[in-house]
C-alpha cells in the first residue's frame, strides 16, 4: 500500500514533466503562429497544413506520448482530488477502476486515429 | 446520561476554494486545482474533436476547425494557453519543493518565527513574473494572428 | 486605568449548546478593552461579568499548552496570543475552529487530532536494545547539528490550528493532518530513532502523506512556528528515498556516560542540609 501510492505519486511527477515538454512544443507550435511565421514555419489548422503533420512519424510519436502521458497526469490527479471526498471504500473502488476504463477508452481511439493517418 | 452530540464543523469543499486571509501558496494551490480541471476538460473536447471529426475526412474537419474559428473559442484557448502556463510552472515548483529541493533547512524556532514557505517566497513571486511574461508573449502572438 | 484608555470592542461569539440548540448562532458582547488586553482577556471578561455559560478552553495563557486556539476574525489563533489591539477594528468574530467536530460554544473535539498523533508512533523507536530503552544506563549519541535538523518541529503543541487551516483536512476524515505527520518527520528525522520505516508505512498509506497538495496555510497560521508544511514536504522525501531504493541511516549508537571527566566549574555548595 505504501509503495503504491508512493510509486502513483512518481508517476504523476515523471508524466506531469513530460506532458510540460511535449505539451510546450504542441503549444509553440500551434499557438505562436507570429512569431514562427517570422522564421518562416508555418502550422495551423487548416487540412493540408494539419495532413502534413499526420504524415510525419514524430508527430504521430509526439500526439501518442502526449496522449498517453496527458491521460494519465488528468485522470490520477482527478482521482486525488474524488479521493479527498470521504467517499466509502467500494465507491473508492469503483472510482478507481471507472478512471482505469475511460483512460484506456481514450488511449484506444486517441491511438488509432494518428495511426491510421499516418499512411493516408 | 444522553450521549453529546457533537456538532460536525468541516469546512468540506468550502474549504477548498475559500483561501480567504490565507497567503499566497494557498491561493496557487487553489488555481492549480481549478486550472488542473480545466485543462482536463478542454483536453477531453480537443480529443473529441481532433478523433471522431478528424478521421471523418477533409469536409468535417474544415467545417469543425470553421465552427471553432470565432471569438469566443480565441478566448477560450488563450486561457487554455494561460492555464497550462501557469499548471506547468506551478508544478515545477511543487515537484522541487515536495522533493525537498528549494526549501532550505530547518531553522529554530525563534520569535519572530520564520517558515520555508515565507523564506522562500522570493522564488514563488519570481515563478509568478515568468508566469505572467510567457503568458504576455502568447498574448502579443493572440493578438497579432487576430482575435 | 484611566477613562480614556478604555475602548469598547464588539464581540460576535458563536454559541452552540448541544442540549439547546438546533444550529450554532452568533452572540453580541460588548467588552471594554485597554492596551495589551488579548482575546481570552476578553473572552475571560464576558464568562465572570456577562454570560458565565459561555464555554471555551483556556490553562496557561502564555502560549504553550494549546487549548486556546480558536478562529478569530476568520483566521486562526491562539486567543492567548493574540491582543484585540491587533486587528485594528472594534468588531471582532470569535468561532470554534474548523474541521473537527463542536462540543460546546469555543470548544471543538481535539479526540481526532490525538489519535491521529498516537497513530504515527511519535516516540523514539530501537530494535538494538529494548533493556536499554526501559532502563537507560548510557546516552543516545546526538550530535548539535542533528538535533537543529529537526528541532523547530518539536514546538508542536497539539493546538489543531493547522488542521483547521488545512483544505485536505477539511473534506478528508480519514486524512492525517499536518500536525501527525509533521510529528512522524520529527521522529523519522530523529537520529536516534529507528523506526522510520513503521512510520513510513502508516503516513503512506491512502488518505496519507500524498493529499498534502503544499497549500502551506497550516506554516503560515502555526502560532509556534513549527512549519509543518516543511515537514510534510520533507517526510515525502524520505518515502520517495525509500522506493527509489535509498536506505534509513541506522539508529545513532550508545554512548557511555564519561566518568572520569572533572568540571570545570566547581559546583556550588549545598543550600539545604544534606541527609
Amino acid at each position: 500500500m505504501v509503495i503504491k501510492n508512493t510509486y502513483l505519486q512518481l508517476a504523476q511527477i515523471i508524466t506531469g514533466a513530460l506532458v510540460g515538454i511535449l505539451l510546450t512544443i504542441h503549444m509553440v507550435v500551434m499557438h505562436l503562429d507570429a512569431i514562427l511565421g517570422f522564421f518562416g514555419i508555418v502550422n495551423d489548422t487548416s487540412w493540408s497544413s494539419m495532413m502534413i503533420r499526420a504524415r510525419q512519424g514524430i508527430w504521430a510519436g509526439i500526439y501518442i506520448a502526449l496522449l498517453a502521458f496527458g491521460l494519465f497526469h488528468a485522470l490520477n490527479g482527478l482521482r486525488n482530488i474524488l479521493m479527498e471526498l470521504n467517499l466509502s471504500p467500494r465507491a473508492e473502488r469503483i472510482l478507481t477502476w471507472f478512471m482505469i476504463a475511460i483512460g484506456l477508452i481514450f488511449l484506444a481511439v486517441g491511438t488509432y486515429v494518428p495511426l491510421a493517418l499516418l499512411g493516408k | 446520561m444522553a450521549e453529546i452530540r457533537h456538532r460536525k464543523n468541516s469546512l468540506g469543499i468550502t474549504g477548498w476554494a475559500w483561501a480567504g486571509k490565507y497567503k499566497l501558496e494557498r491561493y496557487l494551490y487553489l488555481l492549480h486545482r481549478l486550472t488542473g480541471l480545466g485543462l482536463m476538460l478542454f483536453a477531453m473536447m480537443h480529443l473529441t474533436a481532433t478523433t471522431v471529426f478528424r478521421i471523418q475526412g477533409q469536409e468535417i474537419w474544415t467545417a469543425t476547425m470553421d465552427l471553432l474559428h470565432n471569438l469566443w473559442f480565441k478566448v477560450g484557448e488563450f486561457l487554455v494557453v494561460t492555464a497550462f502556463v501557469f499548471h506547468a510552472l506551478n508544478g515545477l515548483r511543487l515537484v522541487l519543493q515536495e522533493l525537498g529541493f528549494a526549501l532550505g533547512k530547518p531553522v529554530p524556532p525563534i520569535y519572530p518565527y520564520q517558515d520555508a514557505i515565507r523564506k522562500k517566497r522570493p522564488l514563488t513571486i519570481a515563478m509568478i513574473v515568468l508566469i505572467i511574461l510567457l503568458v504576455i508573449v502568447f498574448f502579443y502572438d493572440f493578438n497579432v494572428g487576430g482575435w | 486605568m484611566s477613562k480614556e484608555s478604555m475602548k469598547l470592542i464588539t464581540f460576535h461569539v458563536q454559541r452552540y449548546s448541544p442540549e439547546k440548540d438546533q444550529k450554532p448562532y452568533l452572540q453580541k458582547f460588548t467588552v471594554p478593552s485597554k492596551h495589551g488586553m488579548t482575546i481570552l482577556d476578553g473572552l475571560l471578561y464576558i464568562k465572570e461579568n456577562i454570560d458565565s455559560s459561555l464555554s471555551f478552553r483556556t490553562s496557561c495563557c502564555m502560549g504553550i499548552c494549546g487549548s486556546c486556539a480558536m478562529i478569530i476574525n476568520d483566521y486562526p489563533h491562539l486567543a492567548c496570543h493574540t491582543q484585540i489591539e491587533e486587528f485594528h477594528t472594534d468588531t471582532l468574530t470569535v468561532k470554534p475552529l474548523p474541521n473537527m467536530p463542536i462540543i460546546k460554544d469555543l470548544v471543538p473535539d481535539l479526540q481526532p487530532l490525538f489519535e491521529r498523533h498516537k497513530s504515527v508512533k511519535p516516540y523514539i523507536i530501537r530494535h538494538d536494545d529494548r533493556d536499554e530503552m526501559e532502563q537507560p544506563t548510557v546516552e543516545f549519541s546526538q550530535k548539535p547539528e542533528e538535533l537543529d535538523s529537526f528541532l523547530q518541529f518539536t514546538y508542536c503543541i497539539k493546538c489543531g490550528i493547522c488542521i483547521a487551516a488545512c483544505p485536505t483536512s477539511a473534506s478528508t476524515k480519514e486524512f492525517l493532518g499536518p500536525q501527525a505527520l509533521a510529528q512522524a518527520y520529527r521522529y523519522c528525522a530523529d537520529c536516534r530513532d529507528g523506526g522510520q520505516d513503521q512510520r513510513l508505512a502508516v503516513v503512506g498509506k491512502d488518505h496519507g502523506v500524498w493529499h498534502c497538495h503544499f497549500a502551506a496555510a497550516c506554516s503560515e497560521a502555526c502560532p509556534k512556528g513549527v512549519d509543518p508544511a516543511m515537514a510534510i514536504q520533507l517526510l515525502k522525501r524520505k518515502l520517495v528515498s525509500k522506493v527509489v531504493g535509498g536506505k534509513a541511516n541506522p539508529p545513532s549508537p550508545l554512548i557511555p556516560i564519561p566518568v572520569d571527566t572533572k568540571p570545570k566549574v566547581k559546583a556550588p555548595d549545598f543550600t539545604v542540609k544534606q541527609k
